[in-house]
């Protein structure tokens, strides 16, 4: 029992991981089309920053967190003024082949400028504790990991159905021209997308830090194919979609590990992806998402 | 452009399919290809001839990547959606013809313990590579089923999971493809020769894929989905099939290169590799077969000269600090410049030969 | 209140306005009629600025706003109802309404002249909480022009208000044109559908091809050369 839920727990903790990464993407993508492959560089400034804080002597880890979802947010934007919006208006393709550029400039920028190698970080290795509740413990990183990650889809779904700028990041992802002709700026619209966007990849710094205590160039390039795997699977764009996405993803992980043998432990990422690609066999749009309908005249 | 191509793929479906017509089609389109192959030709004829043995390895390397370059041109140009996974495909070609050529004595120091009994298994290098080519062409087939059904940018990232499910598996089914360390002794039965032959053959084939009924009909329904759609063209059909040669095409660069270096890791099969072609592709243009070509020569000449600095170089006596990641900073740089300053690439949307016969009937004027 | 002078519009080689010359004065109810690919949504997106014209100037109350951004221009006080309603289906009617209001900046006012649509169009009051793509046709015409409106212009230019709608709730919405012009607010009305457009119309111009053909009082329309009958059709 107590085996149980401790790997519900992990599943949970997981999938709130990439429900946070996979819902940063999805709120770009819905809006403005963009694939947003440089997600796990915004991920990798993030934690950049703690560590060069850290070196600096900003040892706080209240600061150390404050600045991870600070400059998250501060890059996804500075990326989209310097690279994304030349191609705002451009095919899926030419945005998706941008930000894989990105990505590839920005994890190179990360080896030549700091490091190739990982580097430590232990500012917020405080996060990471055990808590005994009576007879259980549990990882204090995993229950605020569900918690932080609950009230922050919480506060986006308020912002989003509440504000001014939050009805029209909805209303963008079907028609920003006529949002424009509501008199918003595409500009601010965008740019709070993607400091949102940044936000969120921020708070999954943070634990990630917590959890690993170092930090290398590739950082977030992993967890962000993982987060584009949960967006595919909940349906391209589609928020409550990445969501419940990055959620499956974690159970599906967490259930792989608990199901495969010690010796077949390597392949859990190959079997992820493999069970997710079959998923997508029987549901091409994703479980939450639409089927594209041709036809709609745009301006 | 999109209504030029469309009607241009009408014209070829309305025509009488007379034979003389459609020979005449093939006929063009290959000396389109041999003349898009000529660069390539001369100079992969110099290296041959002049070049010290340290450039004609080098050169070999760029005849990998020019075939690879090719195969991923025949999905990603005809079909406008980016794939990300195709070194998978050069890399199952590779272990492929590894696990079948390789020497039994050399097996029994590398893979002793290889199931169904591949470990006492040695096959010429041709059967080998014919095997290794068919089994690309099966999992070619059944990712290409799932991957012609999504929409643009699920199949993008669809191609990016089939890239890391085969790496892991690489990784880790150490008892076959010997894990993360290198996989030796594979017989090195190709020179620069076979590969030039060979890189001649992939470009014209991309040519005659391109020109083709059904590469102008997927040009035309990548353009226009709909309209497309209407004339009752299956795209599904044909993105599935330039899939397919698309890999087959890539699995042959593996086998090829897995013949000439003799020795193979994983990590060969992995982002580096997407990374540096996807940046020749773009920077050449993506549109042509010449696009492919023009953004090998071009990016592997840079490369070089950026490897060369990223290594150290001695200016005036001094010698300078290591720069890694420079090469990885210039190939991305590369990719966000052109998208935003010139999507089409160098060649834009013309082949080598149409931009002759242009400039011919512009002086015969 | 606004002047086009020579405007043009291309898409590529192709010119789908050819040097147009407009004028809408303070209080004005003007139609712009033309059949089908005439250029008429191509001159009302260029005034919006949701197009960029090759050439030509606009003039909003004797400032040139030629190549001021379109989210300026409203907030200048141009809006337009946009060709095929497009009402943010996924957002409730509610929510369409105040992002209407997006510019203002007075919360109160916004809720009262919430209030005063939905008891103008009950309709929209029964299902002020849902998604506005469940409306029908008819009822997001009106809430596309109640919305329009929220951001209280000076001038609103409805772009084929009647598209697709039965003739019964077009002879509806023309109405309310009209009031709103009896409230006197400013129009320009672009319109297939001539015998509505012409009911309230203080001026009419013809368009076809890019160019203008006839510019004058609706009265006289039916005489010049059958223009009527070429153009717009019985």
């Amino acid at each position: 029992m107590d085996y149980a839920l401790q790997q519900l727990l992990n599943a949970l903790a997981f999938g709130a991981e990439y429900s946070l990464v996979a819902l940063g993407l999805a709120v770009v993508f819905s809006i403005m089309g963009l694939v947003n492959f440089a997600h796990g560089e915004i991920i990798g400034v993030s934690a950049y920053s703690v560590f060069l804080a850290a070196a600096l002597g900003l040892t706080s880890p209240f600061v150390a967190v404050l600045l991870a979802v600070g400059m998250a947010a501060l890059a996804a934007v500075v990326f989209e003024r310097i690279a994304f919006r030349p191609v705002r208006y451009a095919p899926t393709t030419t945005g998706l082949l941008t930000a894989f550029g990105v990505s590839i400039v920005v994890q190179n920028l990360f080896m030549l400028l700091i490091s190739p190698k990982p580097q430590s970080v232990s500012v917020l290795n405080g996060l990471n504790q055990m808590w005994f509740f009576g007879p259980f413990a549990v990882s204090s990183l995993q229950v605020m990991e569900l918690i932080v990650s609950g009230l922050t889809i919480l506060a986006l779904v308020l912002f989003l159905s509440r504000s001014t700028l939050g009805l029209a990041i909805r209303a963008a992802s079907r028609d920003f021209a006529t949002v424009r002709l509501m008199g918003i700026k595409a500009n601010r619209v965008i740019a709070t997308a993607f400091a949102i966007s940044g936000a969120l990849a921020g708070i999954a710094a943070v634990f990630i830090l917590a959890r690993r205590g170092s930090v290398s160039p590739d950082l977030g390039f992993g967890l962000v194919l993982k987060a584009f795997v949960a967006c595919v699977i909940g349906g391209f764009g589609s928020l409550p979609g990445a969501a419940v996405g990055g959620m499956l993803l974690g159970f599906i992980e967490v259930g792989l590990l608990v199901a495969l043998p010690q010796e077949y432990a390597g392949f859990r990422d190959a079997l992820t992806y493999a069970i997710i690609v079959a998923l997508l066999v029987y549901r091409p749009e994703g479980l939450l998402g639409q089927r594209i309908e041709l036809g709609d005249k745009e301006i | 452009m999109a209504g030029s191509e469309l009607s241009q793929a009408v014209d070829q479906m309305a025509a009488p399919t007379g034979a003389a017509r459609s020979n005449n089609a093939l006929v063009r389109s290959l000396i389109g290809g041999l003349v898009t192959a000529l660069p390539v030709l001369v100079i992969g004829l110099l290296v041959l001839n002049f070049a010290p043995t340290y450039y004609t390895f080098l050169a070999l390397g760029a005849f990998v990547n020019l075939i690879v370059v090719v195969g991923l041109q025949v999905f990603m140009g005809n079909s406008n959606i980016a794939n990300l996974g195709h070194s998978a495909f050069v890399g199952l070609g590779a272990y492929g013809v590894a696990i079948l050529s390789t020497p039994l004595a050399m097996k029994k120091l590398s893979i002793p313990n290889a199931p169904f009994g591949f470990a006492t298994l040695e096959l010429d290098p041709v059967s080998s590579a014919l095997i290794a080519l068919l089994v690309v062409g099966i999992v070619a087939l059944v990712s290409g089923k799932v991957i012609s059904r999504l929409s643009g940018v699920a199949a993008t990232i669809v191609s990016l999971a089939l890239l890391i499910i085969v790496h892991s598996v690489f990784l880790n089914w150490t008892d076959l493809f010997k894990g993360n360390q290198a996989f030796f002794g594979i017989p090195k039965v190709v020179g620069l020769p076979w590969m030039l032959v060979f890189a001649v053959l992939a470009i014209v084939a991309a040519r005659l894929f391109k020109d083709s009924r059904w590469g102008l009909q997927l040009r035309a329904s990548a353009q226009s989905p709909q309209a497309a759609a209407a004339l009752g063209i299956d795209a599904k059909k044909l993105r599935l099939m330039s899939w397919v040669l698309s890999a087959l095409i890539c699995g042959l660069a593996g086998v090829l290169y897995a013949y000439f270096a003799g020795t193979i890791s994983p990590k060969l099969f992995y982002f580096q590799m997407i990374f540096n072609t996807l940046a020749m592709l773009i920077l050449g243009g993506m549109a042509t077969v010449t696009g492919a070509v023009t953004g090998v020569i071009v990016l592997s000449i840079g490369l070089e000269f950026i490897r060369s600095i990223e290594s150290g170089v001695t200016v005036a006596g001094i010698q300078m600090p290591q720069l890694l990641g420079l090469s990885g900073v210039a190939l991305g740089v590369v990719i966000v410049l052109c998208m935003a300053f010139r999507p089409s690439g160098i060649s834009g949307r013309h082949e080598l030969d149409e931009l002759f016969s242009l400039l011919l009937r512009r002086n015969a004027k | 209140m606004l002047k086009v002078e020579k405007l043009v519009v291309r898409y590529g080689a192709v010119m789908a306005v050819r040097e147009l010359s407009l004028e809408v004065g303070q209080g004005e109810l003007v139609a712009l009629l033309g059949p089908n690919g005439a250029g008429k949504s191509s001159t009302i997106n260029a005034l919006t600025g949701l197009v960029t014209p090759a050439s030509g100037r606009i003039v909003l109350d004797g400032k040139d706003i030629s190549h001021v951004r379109t989210e300026d221009r409203i907030r200048a006080g141009l809006t337009s109802t946009p060709e095929g309603r497009h009402i943010f289906s996924n957002l409730s009617v509610g929510e369409n309404l105040r992002l209407g209001a997006a510019i203002r900046r007075d919360p109160a006012g916004v809720r009262q002249d919430i209030e005063r649509f939905l008891s103008l169009f009950p309709v929209l009051s029964e299902r002020y909480g849902q998604a506005a793509g469940t409306l029908s046709g008819g009822e997001q015409q009106m809430l596309a022009i109640a919305r329009s409106l929220m951001s209280r212009p000076k001038l609103l230019l409805l772009d084929e208000p009647s598209l697709g709608l039965a003739p019964k709730i077009v002879a509806r919405i023309f109405d309310f044109i009209g009031e709103l012009k009896a409230q006197g607010l400013t129009l320009l009305v672009v319109e297939q559908n001539a015998k509505q457009a012409l009911r309230f119309a203080d001026r009419v111009y013809v368009v076809s091809s890019g160019t203008l053909r006839y510019d004058g009082p609706p009265a006289r329309l039916a005489d010049e050369h059958g223009l009527f009958n070429l153009y717009i059709g019985g």
